[in-house]
């Protein structure tokens, strides 16, 4: 299982290493001169004159290869460069990245257990009230514009009835760090789960529904053990398993959908920062924020390939 | 014949599924009865609902089915000896408490695929353990004892390694030995075997049959085998039920139908089976045509469609039983100088 | 012989023609569908007349700024006074178009990788699911967004390349799964017995078979980048503010005053994409069930 564990780690590593350069080659093709990469605008204009030789000195007029080579050895350390403003960018991220964590984590979390469990529930009584009630939600989830869900619930939930602030993460002043927190998760994460929600229910409910039929399931009726027993001992630890997997694959979605929902907020986070980044040609904090996102998504893959092993015996035992 | 004998005694058994809105009558007023200590093969070509007939009876079908009957009478024994009547018609809900005290204890059903009918995530120990455990309340630790004890018995070797394994590190016929310890584990006095041997090669088919046949003379126990191969009836069969579209066309003792096979079907079927010494040039012969879809059945005999004697009257619209020997029922109308029977 | 031959030819295509005939009735009982394909044909129908009769979506009305909706103006106005029926009529022209040659622009590439990569197998599979894979490792929105970014340029046609680009991998994997276990099948090792040629086989033979799950996908994507170029649009990212979307429409209401005062600019494009991508789905559900093999 170690092995395993160990074997996909490092089959992540070329695969980051990739992706790197996919996006700073990408990023060279727009003609942003890299100097800003690395050097605070500020130390720029002050030496203008030595600018020549500060490029030499950095190696700015090496081949494109030895730049990255460059780069990625200041970011691997931690050096993660300028932006465009004159701001670290990783003092930015540190700031807003736990916020797009927060905002994601929660969203997944309750996205998780209520999809999840009115799929169960929809496919256990199939074609009743639960199963109708879910099917119509799940359609009209899948239909409406997430951001539109957003600004609908801003003008009802924020608006009309002035129950939430409509954006930012916190409020100067607040209180209680707690309740100001709740107060702005509120709406975006209540936006991002009813669209998670309505998929992960879709998939929970078919994979419940073919588990159930499956043979064991009958099996189990012919030991006469009750039908809570079937349902939950054989049913649902069996459709557990391609159902995390499925609420695991959706993180890419959500991470997605965040990035809208944090304009449509105005929730500073990463999504926000990078939407504004592209806008406005910042292209330092345009490659470090999808490097960053790429490189969750690749934790978020590692692990459902633990998780399946470890809910799996087949993999589990190394077979 | 008295009733006391009979552990299973069907009379008129219909099940219809429904499906948007329509409703499909799958089995139709099937009877039959099993005694004590015997087997009863339930033969026919694939899908002709022999499966859905024993699903019926079990209650495992789904909520889109129906199950209708005069009568299914199941008789239990006491351990003073005395019979203990349960009549599984009347029971509403297919896995309520009643219909679960009998799982188990007291009928159950080894099924067609041991691939599938093993779930994958638990160890097969405690799969087989489960079932003891509810109907008789001991500990784990006990069950693990009987189920020890049941392995060897079913020519699983070495028990006490394979008892903590899990399904996939079995292969096929051992899945089908832990399906059967599953059903045998609470001592029941009926067995249903689904086509036991459908999903296995030949020589394991042999060894799961002749463990089937020791368990039977050895405890005594009731066997329903489904399946489509007549070598298997001659060889394990006391009685043979011949069905077709879903009713009963002849049933009868095993030299009943081999010796005497009186429905143009059961002989078709017989025709149609391979023997040792076929004379040379002697063509193997086959049922010509395939079953029907039953959404579009025509009124009268099922099979008059590919039936090389039939007549007019085969398209009528009802076609009773005839028992044309003591034991021995037909549903044929060639036959109908004969008693009618249900 | 030969007569046999035709019998047989004659019977598969009356048999053909029944199951198409079947299909069509099922298809036609599927009330959702119906309703679906119904709501697509008329919008699609509003939207082509509008734009072909030249409905001025660009002229701001000027003394007629913010304007609720009236007889005059049927949606209302937007911020600079342009009406909005006219720009949700001809939004939807490119909205949809955008929508429908996304979706069989990465069909066909997802299918054709798809095809290859599961038929020939070995390093040319190795190759392409490695490449997909790291497509995927994005979440897409963020995919196309970097694109953009390199792009550094808002058009329509640089839209269709980034969406088409980055929308070809599940249908890929799809395709690519079906004919692995397909190629194994032993009609297509008589085909290879025969001699026939793989394009042949891949194409000919292989193909008709996964059609339906392709055409399942194409329909539900349609939606899919419909959706998506909204969300593009509504963050500033999709086409260039000069042609009108439904996304770029949208995008008005990014500001908290349009959302509170002027619900009309954001409530009526708004229903015109859920309505759309409502009866997409539909459709898109009602073919499943009738092309579905598993299901018959």
């Amino acid at each position: 299982m170690l092995k395993y564990i160990l074997k996909k780690i490092l089959a992540m590593i070329p695969m980051l290493l990739l992706i790197s350069m996919i996006v700073f080659f990408g990023l060279q093709l727009t003609g942003v001169d890299p100097i800003n990469f690395m050097v605070s605008p500020d130390v720029l204009s002050a030496n203008a004159a030595n600018v020549e030789a500060l490029r030499d000195s950095l190696g700015l007029n090496d081949p494109v290869i030895v730049q990255y080579f460059h780069w990625l050895g200041k970011v691997v350390t931690g050096d993660l460069g300028y932006s465009f403003d004159g701001s670290s960018i990783a003092e930015t991220i540190a700031v807003r990245l736990p916020y797009t964590f927060e905002l994601a984590g929660w969203s997944l979390l309750l996205s998780a257990i209520i999809g999840v469990g009115i799929g169960i529930l929809s496919a256990i009584r199939q074609n009743g009230i639960i199963d109708y009630v879910g099917r119509v939600l799940a359609v009209f989830g899948q239909a409406v514009p997430q951001f539109l869900v957003g600004i609908i619930l801003i003008q009802i939930l924020s608006i009309q009835l002035g129950w939430f602030p409509a954006g930012n993460r916190v409020s100067p002043g607040a209180a209680s760090a707690f309740i100001d927190a709740v107060q702005h998760l509120f709406l975006p994460v209540l936006t991002l789960t009813i669209g998670m929600v309505a998929v992960l229910m879709r998939y929970a409910r078919n994979t419940t529904l073919d588990v159930l039929n499956s043979d064991y399931i009958k099996t189990a009726r012919s030991k006469g053990i009750p039908e809570w027993k079937v349902y939950l001992k054989h049913g649902f630890r069996n459709a557990m398993k391609p159902v995390l997997v499925i609420v695991l694959f959706r993180i890419p979605m959500l991470v997605g959908g965040s990035v809208v929902i944090e304009s449509v907020f105005s929730y500073p986070g990463i999504g926000l920062t990078m939407t504004n980044a592209i806008t406005s040609g910042d292209y330092p904090v345009v490659l470090i924020t999808t490097l960053i996102i790429a490189a969750a998504m690749l934790i978020c893959s590692f692990m459902v390939d633990v998780l399946n092993a470890l809910l799996d015996p087949r993999v589990r035992l190394g077979e | 014949m008295e009733s006391k004998e009979l552990i299973l005694e069907v009379k008129k058994l219909n099940t219809t599924f429904v499906s948007d809105k329509k409703e499909t009558r799958i089995v139709k007023d099937v009877s039959f009865a099993v005694k004590r200590g015997t087997t009863l093969a339930v033969v026919g070509e694939s899908g002709c609902s022999k499966s859905v007939t024993m699903n019926s009876i079990m209650r495992f079908l789904g909520r889109n089915a129906k199950v209708e009957a005069e009568s299914i009478r199941f008789t239990a024994k006491r351990a003073d000896g005395t019979a203990e009547p349960h009549q599984l018609e009347g029971i509403k809900n297919p896995n309520g408490a009643e219909m679960r005290a009998l799982r188990g204890p007291q009928m159950s059903m080894v099924f067609q695929d041991p691939m599938s009918s093993l779930n994958p995530v638990y160890k097969v120990g405690d799969q087989v353990a489960e079932g003891l455990i509810q109907h008789t309340g001991i500990s784990k630790k006990q069950a693990r004892e009987q189920v020890l004890e049941l392995f060897p018995r079913l020519g699983i070797p070495d028990p006490e390694s394979r008892i903590d394994c899990y399904p996939h590190q079995f292969s096929g016929g051992m899945k089908q030995r832990v399906v059967i310890a599953i059903a045998m584990i609470c001592n029941p006095e009926l067995i249903i075997c689904d086509e036991p041997t459908t999903a296995l090669d030949v020589t394991i088919q042999a060894q799961i049959m002749e463990l089937l046949k020791k368990l039977q003379v050895e405890n005594g126990k009731s066997i329903i085998l489904i399946t489509h191969n007549m070598g298997l009836v001659a060889e394990m069969a006391d009685e043979v039920c011949v069905m077709y579209m879903g009713r009963v066309v002849e049933f009868g003792s095993l030299e009943d139908i081999f010796d005497h096979p009186s429905h143009p079907y059961t002989k078709a079927l017989l025709r149609s089976v391979p023997v040792l010494g076929l004379a040379d040039g002697q063509k193997l012969e086959t049922i010509p045509g395939i079953t029907p879809n039953p959404a579009d059945l025509k009124p009268g005999c099922e099979f008059a469609d590919r039936c090389a004697e039939c007549t007019e009257r085969c398209r009528g619209a009802n076609i009773p039983a005839y028992e044309i020997a003591p034991g021995h029922r037909v549903r044929c109308v060639q036959f109908d100088h004969f008693p009618e029977v249900d | 012989m030969e007569n046999q031959v035709t019998g047989i030819k004659e019977r598969n295509k009356s048999a053909s023609a029944s199951l198409l005939k079947k299909n069509i009735r099922k298809f036609l009982n599927n009330r959702l569908a119906m309703v679906g394909l119904v709501v697509i044909i008329v919008m699609v129908a509003a939207c082509v007349a509008g734009a072909l009769m030249g409905v001025d979506y660009n002229t701001p009305d000027l003394s007629n700024m913010k304007a609720g909706p009236s007889g005059e103006h049927l949606f209302g106005t937007d911020t600079i006074g342009r009406d909005l029926f006219a720009r949700v009529l001809y939004g939807g022209c490119y909205s949809i178009l955008i929508g429908v040659l996304c979706a069989v622009l990465s069909n066909v590439i997802g299918a054709a990788l798809g095809a290859v990569a599961g038929y020939f197998g070995g390093k040319v599979d190795k190759l392409l699911v490695r490449v997909s894979e790291i497509f995927q490792a994005f979440p897409q929105l963020v995919l196309v967004m970097m694109i953009v970014a390199i792009m550094n340029q808002r058009g329509l046609g640089n839209l269709l390349f980034i969406f088409v680009i980055t929308g070809w991998m599940t249908t890929f994997r799809m395709v690519r799964n079906e004919y692995l276990s397909l190629k194994n099948e032993t009609y297509v090792k008589v085909c290879e017995a025969f001699g026939m040629s793989n394009r042949r086989i891949m194409f000919g033979q292989i193909l008709p078979n996964v059609m339906s799950p392709i055409i399942v996908s194409t329909t539900t994507n349609v939606a899919f980048f419909i959706l998506q170029e909204a969300a593009l649009s509504f963050i500033g990212l999709g086409v260039a503010d000069s042609t009108p979307t439904w996304g770029n429409i949208l995008n008005a209401a990014k500001s908290v005053a349009v959302v509170t005062n002027q619900w009309w600019i954001w409530v009526f494009p708004g229903l015109a994409i859920t309505l759309f991508v409502l009866a997409i789905n539909f459709f898109g559900d009602g073919l499943r069930d009738v092309l579905d093999a598993k299901q018959q």
